[in-house]
């Protein structure tokens, strides 16, 4: 099986669903121009040769070009939109969350909205307005789904599931985890390539995974965070501490089956989002544990985010930002008193 | 390439027409429909109409003499622009003159114009008697360019609307039973009671839920009709929107790629002056705002909005070059709002003089008038007419009313596919 990076994986996807389906088409900034960059982190690189007509590349439109894929969707295409950054998103609030989110429900169940965003998050040295995390302002949108596949494997099964279904969803891709490689590599990239199967596979939308089995804590992490989840339970490990890792994976609908189960067995809850703590994904999560499992709980749930504040530029100042292998480690300790 | 203008055959029983008067200027912006002539023949004094967008280049025969029909007589130039579409600057209200049309079609425009607003008038009522709930943002005076438009339009052409959508969403071919049992809320209306009277619309009529976020429609119709053009269907995307619109950046970024790619969508302003109370003076410096194609490289065009068979005639040819890949055309219809804005709206800001003139001037009673006067139909028949679509809004309102409430869990339903 060849080993692909989350870039190559999601390339690799797009081709697959293209040529399974002439309905699917990716529209977005800087995707298919020839000589370009296939997107700004080369996810898309060289698909135009195969697939000139289905590569729309537009002018920098964020809330046109969205509520153009939602107009296609409409009309029986399955559009795939490239956000540049995440960030730009907010540029196309009334698209994604006015007509996107609400259209089928609007329509009494009439209209289908087979739509995908593709979205980068993550602060990675470009200061406060291309590094955002944007999934929590999305969580409080009834109508969307979101995923956000912390390794290849789950990209490549996670975008075609999304391609295939019948709703809009948005597909949130950390930055430091594309492992984009030339001149569009990331400083401080992570390795979050696998081994991918030859054949046609999907991940479910809505189901997590245990990345790490453990007895005493249960520690939820998304994307970036995940990979410092699992650094954290190895140094855990050492001290005695046996940590559950869990992926999400999916954001909407919550894998809740899965993480009840965990924290039913450890009775320990830590939950690690990247962005700032108030009414964070990590929030939403705690606070339906705190809800449903108060009675198999034996310490308050923590949550492990960055401070309220935007993503800083300088070095120093973006490791504080982002919740650093250490903090977890410490908040797991803090659950296990 | 040049476009010839010939000499059309009038049906004469002489071989030559005698052009008595030029009326346009070489150089100077011609549309569609723009007047470009007198013309003379042994029975009447008519008018020679321009088929093509641009300028005048040039003027192949002098005032006075006698021309045969099929004669080149002028030649007008597209200006390239944007991906070889045409430029032209669009001038003030364009003459069109309207084709003669069967007095079956002239009949059905007429009622579905008063349909609209016996609709509106009734809905207005209902929603004072405190019987109908929410709110409601209505159309009355508008109603020649929701009808015109749709007029124009295949059954499988789609439009999106505004939170204005009442008039569009009857032009288009829904119901009155469906619409009224929408404002009701019923689960028996056209969005099952989840749309209410800003997002009524049926796909299977050509009509997704209206979009009440102004500008909003503007990308989602370009998308529909990218679609149209991947998918290689003959079908056409009409994006109804009010001035306000204009002042959107959905609009500039939705207009803009229609431009870029010639799709299949033709975006209709409805200019009826006032952006919920503030007026157009306020809002663009433009006299026209069809002259904002200019910046886009399209065709615009400003057409009487309170004359039926111009808005029809004028939306035929942008709608004809959409279909025929020739790209949008931003058509502003001049028209305006006799009623509040929304609900219990007394138009305060509106003057008094202004207000007067416009209902001297508003749709319904002029297409009546042109029809008594053309011999289309006696009074008797108008008459007819406004019975039967009294009596049709009168049973839409009792069978909605008489529907059972949607449950409240209903509410539940229909987030996700």
């Amino acid at each position: 099986m060849p080993k692909l990076t989350i870039a190559e994986a999601l390339r690799a996807g797009l081709r697959e669903e293209m040529a399974r389906d002439e309905r699917v088409f990716c529209i977005g900034e800087d995707i298919g121009i020839p000589g370009g960059w296939g997107g700004a982190f080369t996810v898309t690189l060289g698909l135009e040769k195969d697939f000139r007509e289905r590569m729309i590349d537009t002018p920098i439109s964020e809330n046109g070009f969205i509520g153009m894929a939602l107009g296609a969707a409409l009309m029986g295409l399955r559009p795939v939109a490239d956000v540049q950054y995440g960030d730009f998103l907010l540029c196309a609030m009334d698209q994604v969350v006015n007509q996107i989110a609400k259209m089928r429900y609007m329509s009494g169940g009439k209209l289908r909205v087979p739509l995908v965003l593709r979205a980068p998050v993550g602060a990675t040295g470009r200061g406060a307005q291309h590094g955002s995390n944007m999934e929590a302002l999305f969580l409080n949108v009834p109508g969307l789904k979101i995923v956000c596949p912390a390794t290849a494997y789950d990209a490549k099964g996670l975008l075609k599931a999304a391609i295939r279904d019948d709703n809009p969803v948005l597909v949130f891709e950390h930055k430091l985890l594309y492992g984009a490689k030339g001149a569009r590599a990331e400083s401080g990239s992570v390795d979050a390539s696998s081994e991918i199967p030859a054949e046609d596979y999907v991940v479910p939308i809505g189901k997590g995974i245990v990345r790490r089995e453990g007895k005493d804590v249960t520690i939820v992490a998304t994307l970036l965070m995940m990979h410092r989840a699992l650094a954290a339970a190895e140094q855990l490990a050492a001290s005695g501490i046996s940590a559950e890792v869990i992926d999400p994976r999916s954001l909407v609908p919550f894998d809740w089956e899965l993480v009840g189960a965990s924290v039913r067995k450890t009775n320990r809850l830590v939950v690690v989002t990247e962005g700032p703590k108030t009414g964070s994904v990590a929030s939403e999560i705690a606070a339906t544990a705190a809800e449903t499992l108060i009675d198999y709980l034996d310490a308050p749930v923590l949550r492990v985010t960055s401070p309220d504040i935007p993503d800083p530029f300088a070095p120093p100042m973006e490791e504080f930002y982002r919740p650093s292998v250490s903090r977890i480690c410490e908040a797991t300790r803090e659950a296990m008193r | 390439m040049p476009t010839p203008i010939r000499m059309p055959d009038f049906g004469t029983n002489v071989s030559e027409v005698k052009i008595s008067k030029w009326l346009v200027d070489v150089g100077a912006p011609v549309h569609r429909g723009t007047i470009l002539a007198e013309i003379e023949t042994d029975k009447v004094t008519t008018e020679l109409e321009c088929i093509a967008e641009g300028v005048l280049l040039e003027r192949c025969v002098e005032e006075g003499a006698m021309v045969e029909a099929g004669r080149i007589i002028a030649h007008v130039g597209a200006l390239e622009g944007l991906a070889g579409t045409a430029v032209a600057p669009a001038a003030a209200v364009v003459p069109v003159r309207p084709q003669p049309r069967s007095a079956e079609f002239l009949l059905d425009l007429y009622r579905r114009m008063l349909l609209i607003r016996h609709f509106e008038e009734r809905v207005k009522y209902l929603f004072l008697e405190g019987v109908m709930p929410g709110t409601i943002h209505q159309y009355q005076g508008q109603e020649a360019i929701a009808v015109g438009v749709c007029a124009a339009l295949e059954p499988a052409d789609v439009i999106t609307s505004t939170h204005r959508p009442h008039g569009h969403a009857i032009a288009k071919g829904l119901t009155v039973e469906s619409l009224m049992h929408e404002l009701f809320g019923k689960p028996t209306g056209c969005c099952r009671g989840k749309g209410g009277s800003m997002h009524v619309g049926d796909p299977a009529k050509g009509m997704i839920p209206a979009i009440a976020i102004v500008g909003g429609g503007v990308p989602v119709a370009t998308g529909m009709a990218l679609a149209f053009r991947m998918k290689k269907e003959p079908r056409v995307a009409v994006c109804f929107m009010g001035d306000g619109a204009v002042n959107e950046g959905a609009f500039h970024e939705g207009v803009n790629m229609g431009a870029i790619w010639l799709l299949p969508v033709v975006y209709v302003i409805e200019n009826n002056r006032y952006s919920a109370s503030t007026p157009i003076a306020e809002t663009v410096r433009l006299k026209n705002l069809a002259d904002r194609a200019a910046g886009y490289g399209i065709p615009g065009v400003t057409v009487d909005g309170n004359d039926v068979m111009a808005v029809y005639e004028t939306a035929r040819a942008a709608i004809g070059q959409a279909r025929s890949g020739g790209g949008p055309t931003l058509v502003e219809a001049v028209t305006y709002r006799i009623t509040g804005h929304s609900r219990r709206d007394p138009c305060n800001y509106q003057p008094e003089e202004e207000r007067k003139k416009a209902l001297a001037a508003e749709p319904i009673g002029r297409f009546a008038a042109s029809l008594l006067a053309d011999g289309v139909a006696d009074q008797a028949a108008l008459d007819r007419i406004r019975a039967e679509v009294g009596a049709e809004i009168e049973r839409a309102v009792q069978s909605a009313m008489a529907a059972p409430d949607a449950r409240p869990e209903d509410a539940l339903e229909d987030v996700y596919a």
